[in-house]
């Protein structure tokens, strides 16, 4: 997009050959260029080409709905030969094709079938008939790989943009929901589609996505984490600052509450902005099942969160500072373990810590088919042995893999990885100022949390700043059932604040 | 852009700054088992120093203590006395950072140097300096939870061990109110609830200028009640004598509970409080002296947060050791507190808004 605006246009011109030769030439002589030269029955003086690239078209459609026509036309009764007209009638009575666009310049066609559009040439016309018949082979909609719930729709978008559009567009079937599409990436001209819902999301922040991505000008986008390092409002923070989903559900519960989506062609992760803090502890599935059970598993992910970046540290300054913390009994169980491990604790819980960073990582990377060894390995030789050995203690161990799936508690990954950073300083500063260095890191992190914002919105609202509207509450720690969620939950002035009318409780009926 | 909260924020911001660290300590013992009395005197004057400092501060509902300090003493005069503050703000600021390192070396961490523990509790504090008053009022908002769930479980276990007696509160009055008065002013007045003078800096921030009194009032009227019943609390848990006798009489209090053979170890809510406490007034002193100091002088709040913050901490090491710095804290502190608490905002009440300041003034117009 930006790289057409600033290159001049290049017009077409009136011969066929001089036309397909600066494809031809614009391609390189790529062996996917497919050029079809042919003449059709209403006008045999004229010949006409048309150029698509295999393997982004559906060459059935071609083949039904393009070539076949275009041989065996005649042209209107009204136009009977009048040949010059017959771009004019290829355009209104013969291509069979939804999309259809004229393209005056050569690097509009050229662009267009990158897309997947086939170009169609007439002998003595400048102007170039587009339609598109893009089909590629794509992967089939699957389950969510990520983000899994036991209740709730089992969809994941997938990499083509147009059918993540539709998933969503299957769930909010309202005209109001707007799709802006922008070509990113100088090389790539990756399609990102900018969605939400009119009416609803503030048009400030809509604005402010469109003008964020306009200033993007790297030559690729292959993925949206591309995108979220470019519109985030904040580079040097370890927190996420835009929800991403792979659930087209998720997708369209944010954008009923005011967010902006922004898909990426190539990647099933879909952005949503903006976002606070608490929204990275809102599981799909939290409003799908009882509002009960939610809260309880949501308070459950609070605690966890909040284990996974101090438990270690805790573990640390109460063994190295602060003994007379625990009872008597304990304290002597521990020290026994202690006794014949050489390291003080903090290199203990750094040397498990790292270890498990590193099992996690290879479990990523390897090769399916290895997966048992290294569950063997990892579960057995490391944790067993480490402990029998006498190089670290037992109680560690337990700290460490207690630690390990608080972690995965977490319904976002990208949070989840953020306490795993924050918690080898915490540990640091807890294994050389005890509880203070906890206090001090802590009180830190909230600081700069306090200090962060998502396109605008304070990221920890609502709780600080807070105290606007107790209806904001509603869903945040907890969540209350579907009928008392009456506002959207973000701070900011919405245009429409309001999901229902209130005081929609359920009658209790008696028999 | 100036950066702005809620009324609700403001609410919360009296609430813990004026909490702070006091009911750690027992205060006004000197007037003996009539210690809380001498608060509930102490607090009831130190709300009507707060009708003083709104009144000024309704003269020019944009200003902060610089500029008033500007519009009722002209310019010179004015800023120099701002300039005065500021570094008083800075002091006392100084003083909680010494407080931590004292009272961290002392309970918590004996071998480790005061200058790390000082060094970094001042890091802390200025970074919350360095993004702005919006930020104190939000990290303020976030430890308020901690702080009222940590005294609510205190006062809850305290009650439950069944510590508290009342007939320590008795004899009322002993010997008469000399002893209560003499406890209260100026000592309790200054320290805790004429620091309410920090507001007059951060009044003008607060987004709806009409609720400020009204929450202001109530939420010092709320925390008034609660460190007089904090007060009461330890005195009859621990009686006068012993009160008088221990450092942090709050953590003896807490040393006292056995429930259950389990909930013994509670001096880490304590120290936690302590913390949170200190943390809060550091911070907010910190960004008071950062703001009046760049009314004055007409300097960047940004250029500003550094070097006072070196000040600070350069400050910090003055005083030789810890009986030095409780004597100067009781006795050169206090006497002096009184001429920025209630003398200046006094003669500021007097003396009213110079003409040509007038419109400025109504108008709001924050210039520096």
């Amino acid at each position: 997009m930006t790289q057409t605006k600033k290159t001049a246009l290049t017009p077409l011109s009136p011969s066929l050959r001089a036309n397909v030769q600066a494809v031809n030439a614009r391609f390189g002589g790529s062996s996917d260029l497919v050029v079809r030269l042919f003449r059709s029955d209403a006008a045999p003086e004229r010949e006409l080409g048309l150029l698509y690239i295999e393997g982004l078209v559906n060459t059935d459609v071609i083949n039904e709905s393009l070539l076949a026509p275009l041989m065996s036309m005649k042209l209107p009764p009204h136009m009977e030969g009048k040949s010059d007209r017959l771009m004019e009638a290829l355009r209104t009575s013969v291509v069979s094709i939804g999309s259809v666009k004229e393209a005056a310049a050569l690097e509009e066609g050229i662009q267009q079938m990158t897309d997947g559009w086939c170009l169609i040439f007439v002998d003595g016309n400048a102007v170039a008939l587009m339609a598109a018949v893009g089909g590629a082979k794509e992967r089939a909609i699957g389950i969510p790989q990520t983000q899994t719930v036991i209740r709730g729709p089992q969809r994941a978008f997938v990499e083509e943009l147009g059918t993540n559009i539709s998933l969503i567009r299957r769930i909010i079937r309202s005209p109001d929901l707007h799709v802006q599409t922008h070509k990113i990436g100088t090389q790539t001209h990756s399609s990102v589609a900018v969605l939400h819902l009119h009416g609803v999301a503030d048009q400030g922040i809509v604005k402010e996505v469109y003008r964020r991505l306009a200033a993007i000008d790297l030559d690729g986008i292959l993925e949206s984490g591309y995108i979220e390092e470019f519109i985030q409002d904040e580079t040097f923070t370890m927190f996420p600052t835009l929800l991403n989903s792979e659930r087209p559900d998720s997708v369209a519960a944010g954008l009923l509450e005011g967010r902006v989506a922004v898909l990426v062609d190539g990647t099933p992760i879909a952005l949503i902005a903006p976002t606070t803090f608490f929204s990275f502890f809102q599981s799909a599935e939290d409003y799908y099942q009882r509002y009960d059970i939610a809260s309880f598993v949501r308070t459950i992910r609070y605690a966890a969160y909040v284990m996974s970046m101090l438990l270690p540290a805790l573990y640390i300054a109460v063994t190295t500072f602060h003994q007379e913390m625990l009872p008597t009994t304990l304290l002597i169980s521990l020290a026994a373990q202690r006794e014949g491990v050489p390291f003080p604790g903090l290199v203990e819980a750094l040397l498990m810590e790292m270890t498990f960073e590193v099992l996690r990582e290879a479990g990523l990377r390897m090769p399916r088919a290895i997966g048992p060894a290294i569950s063997i390995v990892g579960a057995l030789v490391l944790g067993q042995s480490a402990v029998q050995a006498g190089i670290v203690s037992a109680g560690m161990v337990i700290v460490v893999s207690f630690t390990a799936i608080s972690n995965f508690v977490m319904p976002e990954n990208n949070m989840a990885a953020t306490s795993r950073i924050i918690r080898f300083g915490i540990m640091i500063m807890a294994g050389m100022l005890g509880f203070f260095g906890i206090f001090i890191s802590v009180l830190f992190v909230l600081i700069h949390l306090a200090s962060l914002r998502s396109f605008g919105v304070p990221y920890m609202s609502p709780v600080a700043p807070g105290g606007k509207s107790g209806g904001l509450w509603r869903d945040v720690f907890v969540r209350v059932p579907w009928w008392a969620i009456v506002l959207r939950p973000l701070d900011m002035k919405l245009r429409n604040p309001k999901r229902q009318r209130s005081g929609r409780k359920p009658p209790a009926q008696r028999h | 852009m100036q950066q702005q909260f809620g009324k609700f924020q403001l609410a919360i911001l009296i609430i813990v700054f004026l909490i702070g660290s006091t009911p750690l300590f027992e205060l006004g013992i000197p007037a003996k088992q009539d210690a809380w009395i001498a608060m509930l005197v102490a607090a009831a004057a130190g709300l009507l120093l707060t009708v003083v400092y709104l009144t000024l501060h309704k003269r020019a509902p944009n200003a902060g203590l610089g500029e008033l300090y500007k519009y009722h003493f002209g310019r010179y005069i004015g800023g120099f006395i701002a300039i005065v503050h500021a570094l008083w703000f800075a002091y006392e600021s100084m003083r909680n950072v010494r407080d931590v390192g004292e009272l961290t070396t002392m309970a918590l961490l004996s071998f480790t140097p005061k200058w790390i523990i000082m060094f970094l509790i001042l890091a802390v504090a200025a970074y919350t300096a360095s993004k702005g008053v919006e930020v104190l009022a939000r990290i303020i908002q976030l430890l308020f939870p901690i702080v009222i769930l940590s005294y609510f479980i205190v006062i809850l276990l305290v009650f439950f061990s069944g510590l508290v007696k009342v007939n320590q509160l008795l004899p009322i009055m002993e010997n008469g109110p000399m002893p209560i008065l003499k406890a209260a002013f100026p000592n309790l007045l200054s320290f805790p609830f004429a620091q309410m003078v920090v507001f007059l800096v951060l009044f003008g921030h607060v987004s709806e200028k009409k609720s400020i009194s009204k929450v202001t009032y109530w939420s010092q009227i709320g925390v008034s009640i609660f460190l007089v019943f904090m007060n009461a609390l330890i005195l009859c848990v621990l009686g006068p004598e012993l009160a008088e006798l221990t450092a942090l009489p709050l953590l003896h209090v807490l040393q006292l509970v056995r429930l259950a053979n389990f909930l013994e170890r509670l001096d880490v809510v304590v120290t936690l409080l302590l913390f949170i406490g200190l943390f809060v007034k550091i911070a907010t002193l910190y960004i008071a002296s950062v703001l009046t100091a760049s009314m004055a002088t007409g300097w960047s709040y940004r250029a500003l947060v550094f070097p006072i913050g070196i000040l600070i901490y350069a400050a910090s090491f003055l005083e030789p050791n810890n009986t030095y710095h409780i004597w100067i804290g009781l006795d050169v502190t206090l006497k002096i507190a009184p001429l920025f608490q209630i003398a200046l905002p006094l003669v500021m009440l007097v003396v009213g808004i110079r003409k040509k300041y007038r419109s400025a003034a109504l108008d709001g117009a924050q210039g520096t």
